[in-house]
């Protein structure tokens, strides 16, 4: 293998060696200035930015390509006091939805480009539904689900997890590209299949410069309602009052003890553990670069550090940042360049019970829930003092460069390196646990290694036709692994590790010392994927009027079964600049371009399971119990029954995609406009149908499963009132996307399926919630409809008064999942931001909205809090309390109040009972800045720019949504409680440039 | 000059690199397809698998652990067999009471899993390879001898039969599939209960013939060590020639043909010593580390949660349905026996399992703990972590044991008691009642002696997921119980068949008192 790789770096090229830098268009004229001072840069003569020359032909050429995606600048954007590349996008891209489900810094953050690609059941489809990240042409690798296999709970991955894009420092990057369409897309392949997010570093210049920004603030301590046992209480009396007449339903029912003594302060005491709970946090971030060297050798190095502290149980994140970027031009024809980003990210981790009950697997007995009281409650927090709890992601990637420049033709060669590790190292004390210490321990990493290149030639037609030829080869290779353990039950709270005998001569070697050796569990995993690709593209433009460009490539995947390893997928882009060819002189339209394309891109299998056929395993779980290792102390294999058949022939999926956009400016580009209209059609994806249940499966993975989704997005931007016609400007920005996605087929023919608790019908959305329609109560017995004699069941149970009226659609008189509805649906119809960016002489001011409309949330947590009954006194995770028990959420009066011991469970989750709209308008960004730079130009020579600014962030939020923040919801549309809340923030920064 | 290097250069280099690209080229797609075969090192594909008999081993093991997944799922064994007799009471558990209440369709995630047969296919599927397979082992691995060969498919066998009893108890007629249809699966009806335990009781019977009574163990039916492992290794976790017995026995009482209940059942009595077991003592019986602590040769059959294979588990325990503090660190019981209940249960002095004295408390602890207290702890089964008396962490290492000596004993008694052989019944009856402290039997004192006989094992057996079939059995012999003898006549005593099982297969149909 090595032998001719060395081989190809002479005939070579680099797939992802293109970033485009279109800048993304400058209005602020603050950024102006800056973007320009680089642009001007990279066109000099003979110098060393060798990182656009590939692509400047290019981009003069196919202009078309990539409309504006990304509604502000980069710095602007960098105004957020985020942790994560999604934060700072979140409204800033149309068609790029992102769903921050907490607000705690550095927790996962699902992306999602023009819609859901499959339906999202668990952790694993939201993996593979992630658009790739590439920073200046390197595919970023995320965290593989394989971990979840040993996982009781997905509440969160083994290990940090820690979102892996907070390694992304805003300031140091020139531009992002939300790249949506096969045109942008096609050439990173099939990882490219969701989407593109692409990212472009700042790039070393030959002058010297210096700059440096900062900024601090405090996010906000939430303000919210406490409530305690009495009102606890009286919540739940008048269930008791209605439905029992001696306090009591039946004579093995219990009332819970903390709730039963009215004297125990305890509970019934004043709830002031918010004292303890929520927080101000500090926020602040520091960066400094310095950019030199000559026209033939520059570089540029960056380093920063940035702390966002949460507003709820001491959660907080750090990051340390390093960025290198050099590039050299040793000769004539040859540059070479080379990147490297370094990032440290920390984070500490709230300390749900959930959570921990969960990392633990294991759920002590929770008939006393956390105590209100403040001091007791701090007395709880203090045992946390003799744990810990250190969670370090180490994220570097970076990438080395030869461009080999023999004019028209263009050879470039590159090795790129993506790696990032997570540690985390966890012990909880006897005192927190009901005298059972807890270790473990976690490392495990995610690596990319590709080796790319990319040969181009500009063919020489004449003066009005421009051929371009690129031909490309990327050979990829990944590897994630982990090793994990847990032990309970230390011999002492002193010893907080997992101390293994370390003497080989000992016969104890490697036997834990600590811990007892038989409630020591090991695990480690490990997997590879490799990705082979080639590709050719041929690009014509005739006289800067019509732009034709097909691409074509094969991609191999070792998840793809023998049979079928290869794909073949064609891309054709076409390109018409109607301002050109037939409005030469109109005034009204500056700019006039229609873009097309259309073809088909691969989509990678996650597992390697399927690309194997029928397999064995080692799975003897059960419910409750994940990872039983064997039998009777020996490896076993069997089917893996609990995972799901998958046998031979299965083929690549693939999305098929149409899109067409329409660019526009008018009156000399004050007006701008980006229109898109696609249909993206993800065809022949894998799901496990559940199924031969008769041989043991739970599911059978069968390819066939096509989802659509079809959009419009539009990017309107238009400066209003302009500056030249006064020292006052206003730039709105609104960028809105329109979603719709429908499953168009299910394997094997089928109409529809029921996995878990949701419905998927051909036809209908993939994201609706499956419920039954309430519709009120039951309030005698003699109101329950009786049919022939039999009173209107619920799944065999005879409805009672006191029970809930569920329509009964098909008018059995029997309350069954067939009479369950599709209704509302979990992404949003329609999502955008609006930006202002007003000006006013050296003054700035930002306004940014985000909305979500024509979305729906199901309040989980209100149907637990109802559902009391369920929750008490068993041992399940449902039954967790945790302290924002006592956190008054929600307007509990517009429930019915049903009988909660009814078999037929009235409050459960599955109703529109508890489904609401889910709608909402943010304000996310208010930012007033100001402008030193001429104040300073006759005082200073040594700064050339100084720019302050004092922003507040998530200062309102108006929803129709009766619960909390309506974003806090997981991948389900579940508003479980759990969302820490996003918290209102206000910054003080600086920029200032050297 | 610089110009004119540059472009010799560049002419030589572009003639060596079409070269290049093209060397490359070939070579790039031979290396790919080397680089794309990457074998998984998470799964065994099929080409690895059955070609040794680490292999076999590997997949008789799995088709036990998968069995001891199926009783151990949400605690099914109990929940079937101790919960649905209705005689516990649950506190808190509402999933509980709606079995208890007979409520079986109610919409609990436990309920539904106790409706799904998937489990028990699993074993059975497991088993069906295994067969179809293991020959293609004795073909490749000379290791492999056919002595072993032919064991491994005797305990296979009777799991996969073992394992169609088992569902036909709980869900009447069953699809019966016995082969693996690996990859062209097709939906089958369900076939006749009684045509599926015919085909059970000839599968255990073959089965039985080729079992031995012990493994490693110098039995002439299986020779050597097993697997290179000693006896220890597998005394009490594997199948033997008398569990099949013991099993076949309990078949043929569940289809009421005690004759044949009585000729199994007295072949495991006739000849447990040779298999290496005994009676064991009641201390034994209840001890934290006893009798169904890890895996032991008087588990007839059992499935062990061994401590030193770090197998302890928090979930598919009795323990974790009934132990509460002060016994665990738990306040309240999933269930419990009432105090009155115990009290008519237990009612003869000098019982070792529990009795009071003359002042009204208990005379040991051994099967209920807190007995004075609101709830009292049937403790009887108490395997915490190593055997140990320490509540605070709940996790356990009872086995799952289906059957043992004194079960069938007094299965025995029964079936004799039935068939008119009072004298026999007796004789077994006391060879039960004497170990545990009690006087032989008395018609005068004790009444009569079917009751006598089904009241013992309720008493032996509680907890160990007999109870509700014993009912069955007692009300067909004696209808009696207000509720059952109801069920026994609409099929109410079958669970209801899932939802889920029913919209994947369209040949299934609902059992009839649940439609």
């Amino acid at each position: 293998m090595s032998l001719f790789c060395t081989l190809l770096i002479l005939g070579a090229c680099p797939s992802f060696g293109c970033p485009n830098l279109i800048a993304d268009s400058k209005k602020g004229p603050l950024v102006d200035t800056i973007n320009a001072t680089i642009e001007k840069d990279s066109l000099t003569n003979d110098s060393a930015v060798v990182q656009f020359l590939p692509i400047d032909r290019d981009r003069s050429l196919f202009t078309d390509r990539n409309p504006q995606s990304i509604s502000l600048p980069s710095e602007d954007i960098a105004h957020y006091p985020a942790v994560s590349l999604q934060q700072y996008l979140k409204d800033q891209a149309v068609g790029l939805y992102i769903q921050e489900s907490s607000g705690e810094p550095g927790t996962i953050q699902p992306m999602f480009i023009r819609g859901l690609p499959m339906p999202i059941l668990s952790q694993k489809e939201v993996y593979q539904s992630q658009p790739l990240v590439v920073l200046d042409g390197i595919p970023l690798i995320s965290e593989h689900p394989f971990a979840y296999d040993i996982q009781q709970y997905d509440f969160n991955r083994i290990g940090p997890a820690t979102n892996l894009l907070s390694n992304i420092d805003m300031n140091n990057i020139a531009s992002v590209q939300v790249l949506k369409d096969l045109a942008g897309t096609a050439i990173y392949g099939p990882l490219g299949a969701n989407g593109v997010i692409a990212i472009t570093t700042k790039q070393p210049s030959p002058t010297r410069k210096i700059s440096f920004n900062s900024y601090v603030g405090i996010a906000q301590r939430p303000t919210v309602t406490t409530i305690n046992g009495a009102y606890e209480n009286n919540f739940r009396r008048q269930f008791y009052d209605r439905y029992t007449a001696s306090g009591q339903y039946s004579a093995d029912d219990t009332y819970p003890l903390y709730l039963s003594d009215s004297l125990n302060t305890a509970y019934y005491g004043s709830s002031n553990w918010t004292d303890n709970y929520y927080q101000n946090g500090l926020v602040y971030s520091a960066d400094a670069d310095i950019s030199g060297g000559g026209d033939r050798a520059n570089f540029r190095f960056a380093v920063g550090h940035m702390q966002n502290r949460g507003v709820a149980d001491e959660t907080g994140l750090k990051r340390y940042s390093a960025l290198f970027n050099i590039n050299m031009k040793p000769l004539e024809w040859l540059l070479f360049s080379a990147m490297i980003n370094g990032n440290r990210v920390q984070r500490d981790r709230n300390r749900t019970l959930r959570d921990r009950f969960a990392t633990m697997s294991y759920i002590p007995d929770l008939a006393s829930p956390l105590s209100p009281n403040n001091d007791i409650y701090r007395g709880y927090l203090q045992q946390f003092d003799n744990s810990f709890d250190n969670n370090a992601t180490n994220i570097v990637e970076g990438h080395a460069k030869l461009v080999f420049d023999f004019n028209r033709l263009k050879v470039t060669s590159r090795v790129a390196v993506d790696y990032n590790e997570g540690y985390r190292d966890l012990f909880y004390p006897r005192t927190l646990m009901e005298e059972n210490s807890y270790a473990s321990n976690y490392y495990g990493y995610n690596q990319r290694l590709l080796f790319d290149n990319h040969l181009s030639y500009d063919v020489d037609l004449g003066a009005q036709h421009t051929l371009y030829l690129e031909a490309g080869s990327t050979l990829q290779w990944d590897a994630f692994k982990y090793n994990y353990a847990y032990a309970y039950k230390g011999i002492n709270d002193f010893i907080k590790i997992n101390l293994l005998e370390s003497d080989p001569d000992n016969l104890d070697y490697l036997v834990p010392q600590a811990f007892p050796s038989q409630l020591v569990y090991k695990f480690l995993d490990y997997t590879k994927q490799n990705l082979v690709s080639f590709y050719g593209r041929g690009s014509y433009n005739f006289n800067d009027k019509y732009t034709a460009s097909l691409l074509l490539r094969s991609d191999g995947s070792s998840n793809a079964q023998p049979t079928s390893r290869w794909l073949f997928a064609p891309v054709l882009s076409l390109g018409w600049n109607i301002k050109n060819d037939l409005m030469g002189d109109d005034a009204t339209f500056s700019t006039f371009n229609l873009r097309a394309s259309a073809g088909r891109m691969g989509r990678l299998n996650v597992f390697d399971n399927f690309s194997q056929g029928p397999s064995y395993s080692a799975q003897l779980s059960y419910t409750g119990n994940v990872v039983a290792p064997g039998y009777n102390g020996f490896g076993v294999l069997a089917r893996p029954y609990e995972f799901g058949w998958s046998g031979y022939g299965i083929p690549w999926a693939y999305t098929d995609q149409l899109n067409i956009g329409l660019d526009m400016g008018l009156a000399d580009e004050r007006i701008r406009i980006n229109l898109d209209w696609y249909t993206k059609h993800d065809k022949n994806q894998l799901l496990g149908i559940p199924s031969y249940a008769e041989y043991g499966y739970n599911l059978s993975y069968e390819a066939g499963m096509d989802v659509n989704n079809t959009g419009v997005e539009l990017q309107l931007s238009a400066d209003v009132i302009q500056r030249s016609e006064g020292r006052f400007s206003w730039t709105p920005t609104l960028a809105v996307s329109y979603n719709q996605n429908k499953l168009t087929a299910l394997p094997g023919g089928l109409d529809e399926i029921v996995i878990g608790n949701r419905l998927f019908r051909v036809g209908e959305r993939i994201d609706q919630f499956w419920l039954l329609q309430n519709e009120g109560i039951y309030l005698t017995d003699a109101e329950i409809p009786i049919i022939g004699g039999i009173p209107q069941h619920f799944n065999g149970i005879a409805l009672r008064a006191g029970d809930p009226r569920w329509v009964d659609t098909n008018g059995d008189n029997a309350i069954t999942d067939v009479d369950k509805s599709l209704i509302g649906n979990i992404f949003p119809k329609v999502a955008g931001g609006f930006m202002n960016q007003f000006s006013y002489g050296n003054w700035s001011l930002d306004a940014n909205f985000y909305f979500n409309i024509g979305r729906n949330v199901l309040n989980a947590d209100m149907a637990n809090r109802f559902d009391f009954i369920n929750r008490e006194g068993t041992t399940n995770m449902n039954s967790v309390k945790e302290i924002t028990f006592w956190e008054k959420r929600g307007d509990y009066s517009q429930y019915p109040l049903y009988n909660p011991w009814s078999n037929v469970i009235p409050y459960r989750a599955d109703q529109d009972l508890f489904l609401e709209n889910g709608s909402f308008v943010k304000l996310r960004t208010l930012s007033v800045g100001y402008d030193l730079s001429d104040l300073l130009k006759g005082r200073s020579s040594t700064i050339e720019r100084l720019y302050i600014y004092c922003s507040g962030h998530n200062l309102f939020t108006l929803s129709p949504y009766t619960g909390r923040d309506p974003e806090l919801v997981d991948y389900m549309g579940y508003d479980t409680g759990y969302g820490m809340p996003i918290p209102r923030t206000y910054t003080l920064g600086i920029r200032m440039n050297l | 000059m610089i110009m004119n290097k540059y472009t010799t250069n560049r002419l030589v280099t572009t003639s060596t690199l079409c070269i290049g690209v093209l060397v490359a080229f070939t070579l790039l797609l031979s290396g790919c397809k080397k680089m794309l075969d990457v074998d998984s090192s998470r799964i065994v594909g099929e080409k690895y698998m059955w070609n040794s008999l680490e292999d076999t081993r590997a997949a008789l093991m799995g088709t036990y652990g998968l069995m001891r997944a199926a009783l151990a799922d949400h605690n099914a064994h109990w929940l079937y067999g101790d919960v649905r007799a209705g005689e516990f009471a649950s506190p808190n558990r509402q999933d509980l009471r709606a079995i208890i209440a007979n409520d079986l369709t109610a919409s609990y995630p436990s309920l539904e899993a106790l409706s799904n047969w998937r489990r028990w296919y699993a074993v059975i599927n497991s088993a069906n390879i295994f067969l179809e397979r293991v020959p293609e082992v004795r073909e490749k691995d000379l290791r492999y001898s056919v002595n072993n060969m032919t064991v491994d498919i005797a305990q296979i066998r009777f799991l996969r039969a073992f394992a169609y009893f088992y569902m036909v108890r709980i869900w009447g007629d069953v699809p019966l599939i016995i082969s693996s249809h690996d990859g062209s699966f097709e939906n089958k009806p369900r076939e006749n209960q009684d045509k599926v335990l015919a085909w059970a009781e000839q599968e255990m019977l073959a089965a039985a013939l080729d079992l031995p009574y012990r493994y490693s163990a110098s039995d002439e039916q299986q020779q050597g060590d097993y697997y290179n492992e000693d006896s220890g290794r597998w005394d009490g976790a594997l199948a033997r020639k008398l569990t099949a017995y013991a099993v076949l026995a309990h078949l043929a009482a569940w289809q009421g043909n005690y004759p044949d209940a009585a000729n199994y059942s007295k072949f495991v009595l006739d000849d447990y010593a040779r298999a290496g077991m005994g009676y064991i003592s009641t201390g034994h019986l209840t001890d934290a580390n006893g009798f169904f602590f890890n895996k032991k040769t008087n588990q007839l059959f059992g499935f062990a949660f061994d401590w030193g294979h770090v197998d302890a588990s928090f979930t598919g325990h009795i323990e974790e349905l009934t132990l509460a503090e002060p016994v665990v660190n738990k306040q309240i019981p999933d269930i419990y026996l009432p105090k009155d209940s115990i009290i008519t249960i237990f009612n003869e002095a000098g019982d070792e399992r529990f009795a009071l004295d003359t002042l009204g408390t208990p005379v040991s602890e051994r099967y209920f703990s807190n007995y004075n207290g609101k709830y009292p702890i049937f403790s009887k089964i108490k395997c915490i972590m190593g055997g140990v008396n320490d509540p605070s962490f709940r996790i356990f290492t009872s086995a799952i044991v289906f059957t043992r000596l004194e079960d069938i004993t007094l299965l025995r008694a029964e079936a004799l008691a039935v068939l008119g052989e009072r004298q026999g019944a007796i004789n077994l009856l006391n060879e039960i009642r004497t170990r545990r402290g009690l006087d032989p039997y008395n018609e005068d004192i004790n009444g009569d002696l079917i009751n006598t006989i089904f009241l013992e094992r309720q008493r032996e057996l509680m907890g160990e997921g007999h109870r509700w079939y014993d009912l069955v059995r007692y009300n067909r012999i004696r209808p009696s119980h207000p509720m059952i003898g109801q069920l026994i006549t609409n099929g109410g005593i079958l669970w209801p068949v899932s939802r889920a099982l029913l919209t994947q297969n369209d040949q299934l149909t609902q059992n009839a008192y649940w439609q």
